[in-house]
């Protein structure tokens, strides 16, 4: 809400300077987000009448004029500007003064010609950003009248009010506050003769009592509508209000004072009394901003016997409106409902500063004296007169509300030896008023703009507002705490993180909503996917069901950006319908050469399948992969530790790769962290290591090119030769040419180690375990032995 | 005889001497001390000499053949020593070690990291909840009204049943305290959803540490020592806290936090969200419990929630926070910790 310090202060005695009271509201917290400073208030510059322009006699551009500062004498001005005629006025800088930038005037020649001051431009004068020429001020503007006459000088703070204290929507709300801070004496304006209650001959009828508690009209004949003066305009746009005609401008102008939003009807075009009724299932409004809305049964309307002619605390309609025309008004003046005023605006999209007030909650008790207000000044501003009596529906004032408020309470919970004097003083300054209790608990009744203040702890709250935290002592509490389950899960996550960066990968975090034609694409669609119902775009509406796609995009990214050797992995939650619905995944992706580029190694091939896997079994322990299906791979693997799947691994379809600019094979895995931490957290046990010496004996064979290793392994460990005790893989060949090796054949090499707990082998026991393992390798496999 | 031997002494340490390498300095070796080198050669050719000459001879022989030998390791320790030194001399260090790509944690993950340690100290214990959450956990109980406008389409996630994508890490505060009695000293790292357009300094998607300190006489002046505790273990001893009143529907009071810190620029910049944990959540806690754990009469409670995203792009100046979700390698590269 923006707030005039001009208009603030004739609240409230400011005699603090801007800065102290921006930080004197912040720290109360009033937010003062933004500090505008407007108006011309420079000294020697003044209104002034141009009485003639002659060319200059040396300058094409120039023109020499002459003209009336109200000093008696015209002066002569020579001027570059082309805008103006003779007769025009115009803000005229005397020698003297000086103009933003620290700009002096001073008399002079210009080309030879004689120059006693300068006309100015609005931007010469920080009146705007830019300026065509000379500022041409009003006709009716006083010849010799100093600029801040007519641009006061002004701060307008821009505050942030918390939707709990909607008595702070406007200034005598602040002024209030402020009075209450520094204990300057609030001055209210005369709220203008009271009528006589509910005698108006205006018919209201309340159809729905809960959604309006309170609707007051008052009709005045005999207006004449015009242009507002120049007071209440410069009020109304210091707050960032266009003005419209006084009578306008007189609602919006005691709304912005009081809070109380009002709404003024051309009382010729209503037809019949006045209803507060719910709008009929299809029923249009036109409203004054020129649209049309369909209304529904929820919404409240204010209804002459014809038609909606306002949209209850939101906005009047477009037929019933003041208009130039307009000689006999109905003021509005009532209490709606938040929570109806609040759907209806949000619904309509049509936020107002009415359906802003309303929806935060209005004075019950200020809704007849802002009326009232209203009245006085339309009679002074445009003339006419008022009926006497006012019309009233609902209106019966609830009592007062009741807090009781215990010191010691108040003192436990902000931890400060408050003393009860201190905490009476602070509330009384706010307007509440002691009316029972001792000293361990007292009653306050609490003033009706004072919405937010119905518990104990409301009170307390208003204490150590005004209390302040600086004068809060520090503490030291000690606490001992178990670790958590989830402190034991994430110090493991981070262990991984750890391992992960040591392995050369970038931690990457990706988004979770994301588009489901992405997934479709990386081949992550299928039927339990959650989405959201209401996404920014279709581009984030699916909740990811993986990690990897948004990897994937990320790899795709950094190679337009000219990056070739990616690395990232990402830990994050992923989802999909069914138990767990959420599950944290960690997901890496390796694109691009093994090694970065160096002088040793000019060009590092390619990572391929074997390098993900090689990283993986730094996390993974004793890791294998299962060969699997997957649509969506065309190289899959299952990930194990031990017996335990706890993921999968795989290579893209090349095509996909070469789809996303990249260049060679992209790999990515993906593992569930649950899985992981349950094969992790298992401590580990001591075994001793071998006292006696081992033997290798290696075999070296070529088999059918679908021989997996696993296989080969299983047949060894099948044997169950207890002298066997590993099997190092060294060599795989296989020659596309068919000349070393057979096509779809291949070559491997195993070395093969014996060993035994209790004594040193001999050469012959090593050499008739391993004919046997041979035999079953050529038994089985078929395998072809070379020695 | 011991002509000979004279002849061989001499003519072996003149062979060391020349010897270049380690190579030709072993074929020396084995000309004159292998098994059929000179010298055991002549101690073959003793067995002819005569008792009386013998002893003599021998220890001639001996004589010869520790002077050998003593010659041969003087040489080969030399010649070794002049491998070692050229094997070192083609070394230039001032050449680039070997390349390894060098990884990094993710900005927002280191942060996330010392922020943990920080309270950890303080003797808060994580805990979890949900991304995904009914709108009970998120608003009803943390006492937000049924029309508070966070609760509408246009700023919340919502999902076909009714469900929604929690808007604060907050949710952690009540899932904890139904499951958990008092005393509770919790933090809650995660991701939260809003429904902002993203621009250079919004994202619908960021991340949230939440704190919760549940227990008999907690008070304000506990809130403002934990949470300046806090922003100098994050910004250094420097950083000054100043607590501004504000309004959340789950504490009263409630403060934004302004920290000053020379690591942040020295501008009071606004950090976190914090208060007293209002007694309405404490109620609503309790029905849910069905018991009184969390009588507001006896417990109390302080709760905070900083953003991680917005502490992440002060402390290293980020121009755009979308610099945080991009993954760009040449930016994650940048936070080598």
């Amino acid at each position: 809400m923006k707030l005039s310090l001009n208009w603030l202060s004739e609240y409230v005695d400011l005699t603090l300077d801007p800065d102290s009271l921006s930080s004197l509201l912040t720290m109360a917290g009033v937010e003062v987000e933004g500090v505008t400073r407007s108006g011309a208030d420079f000294p020697h510059v003044v209104v002034a009448q141009i009485l003639s322009s002659d060319p200059h006699p040396d300058a094409d551009r120039l023109s020499v004029c002459r003209v009336d500062d109200g000093g008696g004498a015209p002066r002569q001005i020579v001027c570059g500007a082309k805008n103006y005629k003779v007769g025009d006025k115009i803000p005229l800088a005397l020698p003297g003064a000086v103009l933003p930038g620290d700009f002096k005037i001073k008399k002079g020649k210009l080309r030879g010609v004689e120059s006693e001051g300068m006309m100015c431009s609005a931007k010469e004068l920080q009146l705007a950003a830019d300026a065509d020429g000379l500022l041409i001020l009003p006709a009716d503007s006083r010849v010799g009248a100093p600029m801040a006459e007519l641009f006061p000088s002004d701060t307008v703070f821009d505050i942030e009010v918390t939707p709990n204290r909607p008595d702070l929507l406007s200034h005598i709300g602040v002024a209030r506050e402020i009075s209450a801070l520094t204990g300057h004496r609030l001055v209210l304006p005369e709220p203008g003769p009271d009528s006589d209650s509910d005698s108006g001959r205006m018919p209201v009828t309340i159809s729905d009592s809960d959604r309006c508690p309170l609707y007051s009209a008052r009709l005045i004949r005999g207006v004449r509508v015009a242009p507002s003066p120049a007071w209440l305009v410069h009020r109304l746009e210091s707050a960032g209000l266009r003005p419209i005609n006084n009578i306008v401008d007189v609602t919006n102008f005691v709304l912005l004072e009081t809070g109380q939003p009002l709404h003024a009807f051309d009382a010729s075009t209503l037809h019949g009394g006045i209803e507060i009724r719910r709008a009929a299932a299809g029923e249009v409004f036109p409203a004054l901003d020129g649209k049309s809305y369909p209304l529904n049964t929820d919404d409240l309307v204010i209804a002459d016997a014809n038609r909606p002619v306002a949209l209850a605390g939101v906005m009047g309609g477009e037929q019933t409106g003041v208009t130039d025309a307009t000689t006999e008004v109905l003021l509005e003046s009532a209490q709606f409902l938040p929570s109806t005023v609040r759907r209806t605006s949000r619904r309509l999209g049509l936020i107002s500063d009415s359906s802003y007030r309303f929806e935060r909650g209005v004075d019950r008790q200020g809704v007849l004296r802002a009326s009232q207000r209203a009245v006085s000044l339309i009679l002074e501003l445009a003339g006419g007169t008022a009926e006497p009596g006012i019309s009233i529906s609902g209106g019966s004032i609830p009592a007062p509300v009741h807090v009781n408020l215990r010191g010691d309470r108040c003192r436990s919970l902000l931890g400060a030896p408050i003393d009860d004097d201190e905490i009476s003083r602070i509330l009384i300054a706010f307007g509440l008023s002691r009316i029972g209790g001792d000293n361990t608990a007292s009653t306050w009744s609490v003033p009706s703009h004072r919405l937010d203040l119905t518990r104990e702890i409301d009170l307390i709250e208003e204490v150590a507002r005004v209390h302040g935290l600086d004068r809060i002592p520090r503490t030291r509490r000690a606490f001992t705490a178990p670790e958590s389950a989830m402190d034991r899960v994430f110090d493991f996550s981070m262990a991984v993180r750890r391992r992960l960066q040591g392995a050369g990968f970038h931690e990457a975090r990706t988004l979770t909503l994301l588009s489901e034609s992405m997934l479709a694409d990386d081949c992550f669609g299928d039927d339990n996917i959650l989405r959201v119902k209401n996404p920014l775009g279709e581009d984030s509406a699916a909740l990811r069901p993986s990690l990897v796609p948004g990897l994937v995009k990320s790899a795709a990214f950094n190679v337009r950006q000219g990056t070739t050797d990616i690395r990232i992995f990402e830990l994050g939650r992923v989802f999909h319908s069914g138990v767990p619905e959420e599950s944290t995944k960690l997901a890496l992706l390796l694109h691009g050469a093994v090694l970065p580029e160096m002088w040793r190694e000019k060009s590092p091939r390619p990572s391929d399948f074997y390098d993900l896997k090689g990283v993986l079994s730094q996390v993974v322990p004793a890791l294998h992969c299962r060969p699997s299906e997957n649509s969506r791979l065309p190289l899959c693997a299952e990930v194990l530790s031990g017996e335990t799947p706890v993921g999968w691994i795989g290579q893209v379809w090349p095509a996909r790769a070469r789809e996303l600019d990249l260049n060679g094979a992209l790999l990515v895995t993906e593992i569930d962290m649950t899985a992981l931490y349950a094969v992790c957290v298992r401590p580990p046990s001591f075994s001793a290591w071998p006292k006696f010496p081992s033997t290798r004996r290696d075999i070296a064979m070529v088999v059918s090119g679908t021989v997996t290793h696993r296989q080969i392994v299983d047949i060894l460990r099948g044997a169950r030769e207890p002298l066997l005790s590993s099997i190092e893989v060294f060599d795989v060949f296989t020659d596309p040419t068919g000349e070393k090796v057979p096509m779809e054949m291949k070559s491997v090499g195993y070395a093969l180690t014996y060993r035994a707990a209790d004594r040193t082998l001999t050469s012959e026991e090593v050499t008739t375990a391993h004919a046997a393992l041979k035999d079953r390798l050529q038994t089985r496999l078929g395998a072809q032995l070379r020695e | 005889m011991e002509a000979d031997l004279n002849r061989i002494q001499s003519e072996a340490l003149a062979e060391t001497h020349a010897a270049g390498d380690l190579r030709a300095l072993e074929s020396v070796r084995v000309k004159y001390l292998g098994r059929s080198g000179d010298i055991p050669r002549l101690s073959e050719g003793m067995k002819s000499l005569s008792k009386e000459e013998r002893p003599r001879f021998g220890r001639l022989l001996n004589e010869v053949r520790t002077a050998v030998t003593a010659a041969l390791d003087v040489r080969a320790a030399a010649l070794e020593s002049e491998r070692d030194a050229a094997s070192l001399a083609g070394l230039d260090p001032t050449l680039p070690g070997n390349h390894a790509f060098r990884g990094t944690l993710h900005p927002l993950t280191q942060l996330q990291d010392r922020a943990i340690q920080i309270l950890r100290h303080m003797g808060f214990v994580l805990a979890d909840g949900p991304d995904i959450e009914t709108e009970w956990h998120c608003f009803d109980a943390l006492n937000t009204p049924p029309d508070h406008p966070a609760r509408n389409e246009g700023d919340t996630f919502y999902l076909p049943d009714g469900r929604l994508l929690r808007s604060q890490t907050s949710t952690v505060q009540i899932r904890t305290m139904c499951a958990q009695r008092p005393p509770l000293r919790i933090i809650a790292p995660g991701a939260c959803y809003r429904r902002d357009e993203v621009d250079a300094t919004h994202l619908s998607q960021f991340n949230q540490i939440e704190g919760l300190y549940v227990d008999e006489n907690v008070s304000l002046a506990d809130l403002k020592s934990a949470v300046e505790m806090f922003v100098r273990g994050i910004f250094g001893e420097d950083a000054e806290i100043r607590l501004r009143p504000h309004f959340f529907p789950f504490t009263e009071p409630s403060y934004e936090v302004d920290v000053r810190a020379a690591a942040l620029g020295g501008k009071w910049l606004e950090m976190a969200g914090c208060g007293m944990v209002d007694p309405a959540v404490f109620e609503r806690v309790n029905e849910v419990r069905g018991d009184d754990a969390y009588d507001p009469e006896r417990v109390t409670g302080f709760a905070f929630g900083f953003g991680l995203d917005r502490l992440a792009m002060c402390m290293s100046a980020l121009p755009d926070i979308r610099l945080l979700i991009e993954n760009d390698l040449r930016f994650l590269a940048q936070f080598p910790r």
